[in-house]
């Protein structure tokens, strides 16, 4: 969920960026890491973005009848952890913001935040607790992806509550208004998208799983589980 | 099925023009309009940067309209939240919804219109960027900021496969579609991820591709470009400066008024 160029009033558009800076900092040192290490793995970052922008410009078949785009940072997250994820997503947000005019210039920065660093974290997070804690690989994904989303969409409610608080309840009745009625389309958004995520991840397991065990997304053993289970 | 800007962009005659100078009348634009304390500067800034857009970069004007009604769904929701829960002043309107009453007070409203006409002015001064700039010309402003080479390798070849994919995504989505492959919302949702699946294994398969070309063309990671020197011309400097001053004028003027 994209906050709206201009929408954020002067001193939180510069606290998101400058709060948002160290961690894409921070990412593009690993990425540096990782591309010297292996060369091979640039031109596979870069389809890896260009997938998350041309996914997250396609309509997801929605339920509320509300416009609605998936994220894509929950594969981002789960195939290449959230660091390198919080860079992919500045890029292609900014792609975003430059040719399908979601989100903005100015609130770039808390865009990245709730979107590039928070969702991704929150998905990897779950991932890693899921897979060691032995549960079904499908559901883990589709755990992941949904609460990757609905951190996002709480950290966005944050953002929009920290910088409009109410006058008599502060920023915990702000909040409150804005979540509620944001959740109306973000709930079950996340969960069509976790579920279309899952349904990805189960096409690419049964065509292409080399690619998933060479990046230590998941294990040589569970794929061959899941292979087993499926076909 | 998508537009996207980049493609008006590469048609504009203002593409031709100095990217330095475009950046900074939208810079310009975007913090006058983000730092207004009254609707009317960034009214003002709205409604420059539009008849830029449309006139000398020739956007067509039905399309600008659309594009701009199109973030206007988030803009109405937080603005409505804005209106009716924020301020402490005068009643203007209040009403019942279901035994909760809402009401509108003057300086929430004023609030209200200030982020409105501030997320206007803001998105104006985007798509005057978007529609006028082609992302090629910016790779070498990137380049030239300080950024690190490889997060502009990467935007770079991420915004080469970008059309790739799209078109892919078209194709697959319009094969999918002629064979009722969304003719309700189970099979919709099959072929939504049988198309999001396939995209990331084709997609895979062109990047393990593209390392193979660029190893063979003696790639080391590094790209080199080239930039077109395009001095800033006289009409284009005074056109800007009046710009400028004009709209700081405005907003020394309108410090204090409100509009309610």
């Amino acid at each position: 969920m994209h906050v709206m160029e201009g929408f954020l009033p002067t001193p939180w558009w510069q606290v998101w960026f400058a709060i948002s800076i160290p961690v894409i900092a921070f990412g593009i040192y690993k990425m540096n890491k990782l591309v010297n290490e292996k060369r091979e793995i640039l031109p596979l970052l870069a389809v890896a973005g260009a997938f998350i922008f041309v996914l997250s410009s396609l309509k997801l078949p929605s339920v509320t009848g509300s416009c609605s785009h998936p994220t894509g940072t929950g594969v981002a997250a789960i195939i290449f952890g959230p660091a390198i994820s919080a860079v992919l997503g500045v890029i292609v947000l900014l792609y975003q913001a430059l040719f399908l005019a979601h989100g903005g210039l100015t609130t770039l920065g808390a865009n990245v935040f709730s979107m590039g660093i928070v969702g991704p974290v929150v998905a990897y997070l779950v991932y890693k607790t899921g897979m060691k804690a032995n549960l079904n690989f499908y559901l883990v994904v589709f755990l992941a992806a949904t609460l990757g989303d609905w951190a996002t969409y709480v950290t966005t409610s944050v953002e929009l509550a920290l910088a409009f608080p109410d006058p008599t309840g502060g920023f915990v009745t702000s909040f409150g208004r804005f979540a509620t009625v944001f959740a109306l389309t973000q709930v079950p958004l996340a969960i069509m998208e976790g579920a279309v995520t899952a349904l990805l991840f189960k096409y690419v397991i049964n065509v292409k799983s080399d690619v998933l065990v060479e990046l230590k997304v998941v294990e040589e053993s569970v794929v061959r589980k899941l292979r087993g289970l499926s076909s | 099925m998508t537009n996207i800007l980049d493609d008006y962009a590469l048609m504009s005659p203002l593409r031709y023009r100095n990217n330095w100078l475009k950046l900074t009348i939208v810079a310009f634009g975007l913090l006058a309009g983000v730092s207004a304390y009254s609707p009317i500067p960034p009214f003002f800034i709205a409604l420059c940067m539009s008849f830029a857009t449309v006139f000398l970069g020739k956007t067509p004007f039905r399309f600008y309209l659309k594009l701009l009604l199109a973030p206007l769904g988030f803009a109405a929701v937080g603005v409505l939240i804005i209106a009716f829960f924020s301020g402490t002043g005068a009643e203007l309107y209040s009403f019942r919804l279901a035994s909760y009453p809402l009401t509108v007070r003057a300086d929430g409203l004023e609030l209200a219109m200030l982020v409105l006409a501030r997320s206007i002015s803001g998105m104006c001064c985007l798509y005057f960027l978007a529609l006028t700039t082609p992302m090629i010309e910016l790779f070498s402003v990137l380049k030239k900021s300080g950024l690190p080479g490889s997060v502009v390798e990467l935007s770079m070849l991420i915004y080469r496969y970008i059309f790739v994919f799209l078109d892919m995504a078209v194709q697959i989505k319009f094969a999918q579609t002629v064979r009722l492959g969304y003719g309700n919302f189970k099979k919709s949702f099959r072929s939504f991820g049988m198309l999001g699946s396939t995209l990331f294994i084709r997609s895979w398969d062109q990047g393990e591709k593209l390392f193979v070309s660029m190893n063979s063309r003696c790639y080391d990671g590094k790209m080199t470009m080239f930039e077109t020197r395009r001095p800033v011309k006289l009409p284009e400097l005074l056109l800007t400066s009046a710009y400028f001053l004009s709209t700081l004028t405005l907003f020394y003027l309108t410090r204090g008024v409100s509009i309610i």
